[in-house]
């Protein structure tokens, strides 16, 4: 209990100097488990590296003596148009090695993400995406794609609105996600959560979502036009926290 | 991630090689007759320089269940002699650092003793424009161990679309204990077509070949141009190892803004990221006859062809110094 004070203090008093738009853990834009259809600015690449509580893996895939183990992953994304970011994503496994359980290995996938329509006065942005799309491309390109898993492969279709509140931005955001592997279907279905901008230091977001099965608070920020950081607490208890490194490779500036 | 070195591969091929030491030279007289007699030298368009260079190439393979990763990191210094008129002469060669690759489960050289050093290219090379159609004819030692000859055409006709084709008469040389050389007597050659969409910066690609070791296939690739960074997405397909695709990376490096001298030395005007999700080494492959040449570029000079990312603001503004 009194970790979970200590990650709960910890996370209110890094909103006040933090926040972005990243489901960071995949270098996607989105919430933090959650997609929405906001989009990186186009010309944005990133470059990062996360690490993730056991709580955010799948239940098969991530497990050594039946148990599964916290981990890492890093990744590089790009947002060649503004309709579109694609991301390449590396997650570390574990493996016995001289006797020794060691991050030897990993689950390599890849993510995109597509907006048909973006948010006007009155309507919302409207994106699609798909996570772990590597298997979908391997069989599409080999016939040999036995070993080829989908730990994290998920379809999803997500609205989001932005309001402006004297400056602040409130954004809601709502998203039917579907996983292809059973065990990951506790976050199947109706998704969504809303973050908010203060006006006093917009590069900052603060997060609250849902995921299907648990709640989710978080936290980012973009410092000094390239930094990028974000952190979470899942089911109020489990933290997730990550960094990267942003740049427009179009040579525009943006605060957030 | 994996950027292929293929050096090591040398010992290998020299096994099938045979030793004809005229090659190269006959290659090279060759080459001279084919490009001499086209254009008479005229003012110095394309001044003079001597350019000394050298990048860094980097590597790491995630193949090995006991290692975390194999690394690779290399330096490639290397020159180019523009003596006008687009002739060039340019050479390279590869300074290993850390080698990791060549390790006992994936090299059975593994414990001879290795030369750090290898010889990458050296070759003349000549650019000219006939009418509509702009040429590129080279001469000498290619990448992936290739001497011989390479003509490149490039046919515009228009803004947004452009014809293209690379074909090449070569051999394969060894410097792995001592030079060997194969007959010149392998053509290998591509042809296809080029959309440029002024407006994004997007350029798309489409050639089908013969490629270097006797594969049949073609390649698709999508290349979004930046300010000073291009990406690609690409799919490929072949007779021997089916289809391939991934991404490649092209960043120019600074400085940027650069004083032009008679004898200039900077970095590599370059780095080259290329990924491949199914790591086919030996299909779908081209020589390079440039130690700078990448997607971004192009093949010809920007001063000669405008047409694509030439038509973009330069990477780097060079100013003349006297």
């Amino acid at each position: 209990m009194k970790r979970h004070i200590i990650y709960s203090i910890a996370l209110m008093l890094g909103i006040l100097p933090l926040t972005g738009r990243a489901q960071q853990y995949t270098g996607i834009s989105g919430l933090i488990h959650v997609p929405s259809a906001e989009m990186h600015h186009e010309g944005d690449a990133n470059i990062g590296i996360h690490y993730l509580n056991k709580e955010m893996l799948p239940d098969i895939g991530f497990t050594y003596n039946n148990e599964k183990y916290n981990t890492y992953d890093y990744y590089l994304s790009i947002t060649p148009y503004s309709w579109i970011e694609l991301s390449y994503i590396c997650t570390k496994r574990m493996d016995l090695v001289n006797g020794e359980p060691k991050y030897r290995r990993k689950d390599r996938n890849a993510s995109i993400k597509i907006r048909p329509l973006k948010e006007g006065k009155y309507w919302p942005a409207v994106a699609i995406g798909c996570n772990d799309v590597g298997s979908s491309v391997a069989s599409l390109i080999t016939s040999s794609n036995n070993n080829v898993q989908l730990y994290f492969q998920n379809y999803y279709a997500a609205a989001t609105k932005h309001f402006d509140l004297g400056g602040n931005i409130l954004g809601v955001t709502l998203a039917y996600r579907y996983y292809t592997r059973d065990y990951n279907d506790k976050w199947n279905g109706l998704v969504g959560g809303i973050t908010f901008r203060p006006s006093f230091f917009p590069q900052a977001r603060a997060i609250a979502e849902w995921t299907g099965n648990e709640f989710q608070l978080g936290i980012d920020a973009l410092l000094f036009q390239h930094v990028f950081i974000q952190a979470s607490l899942k089911d109020f208890k489990y933290p997730n926290v990550g960094l990267s490194f942003q740049m427009n490779l179009l040579g525009k500036r943006y605060k957030y | 991630m994996y950027i292929c070195n293929r050096n090591y591969n040398m010992t290998l091929m020299q096994k099938r090689t045979t030793r004809h030491k005229t090659a190269p030279l006959l290659a090279l007289m060759l080459g001279l007759v084919l490009v001499c007699p086209t254009q008479r030298m005229k003012a110095q368009e394309h001044k003079m320089s001597f350019d000394i260079f050298s990048g860094l190439n980097f590597g790491f393979r995630d193949i090995s269940y006991d290692r975390q990763y194999d690394l690779y990191i290399a330096l490639t210094p290397g020159f180019k002699w523009h003596f006008g008129d687009h002739w060039q002469v340019a050479g390279q060669m590869i300074v290993d650092i850390v080698d990791q690759f060549d390790n006992p489960y994936y090299n059975p050289y593994y414990n001879r003793q290795r030369n750090i050093f290898h010889f990458r290219m050296l070759d003349i090379s000549k650019e000219l424009r006939l009418g509509m159609l702009y040429a590129k004819a080279s001469a000498g030692f290619f990448t992936e161990s290739r001497y011989g000859v390479d003509l490149k055409l490039f046919l515009p006709l228009t803004s947004w679309f452009a014809l293209e084709a690379q074909g090449g008469l070569t051999g394969l040389f060894s410097t792995s204990g001592g030079w060997g050389f194969s007959p010149m007597q392998r053509f290998a050659g591509t042809i296809g077509g080029d959309i440029y969409l002024s407006r994004s910066n997007t350029q798309l690609r489409g050639v089908i070949g013969s490629y270097l070791y006797r594969d049949l296939g073609f390649e698709v690739e999508a290349i979004r141009h930046f300010r000073h960074s291009s990406v690609s997405l690409y799919a490929n397909w072949n007779n021997k190892d089916d289809f391939d695709g991934g991404f490649r990376v092209v960043v120019a490096l600074p400085p940027y803004h650069r004083k032009q001298r008679m004898v200039n030395v900077r970095p590599a005007a370059t780095f080259n990221m290329p990924y491949s999700i199914m790591m086919h080494e030996w299909t779908n492959r081209m020589y390079h006859t440039d130690p700078e040449e990448n997607m971004r570029d192009g093949w010809f000079s920007r001063d000669l062809l405008e047409w694509g990312s030439h038509t973009m603001q330069p990477d780097f503004i060079i100013t003349p110094k006297e």
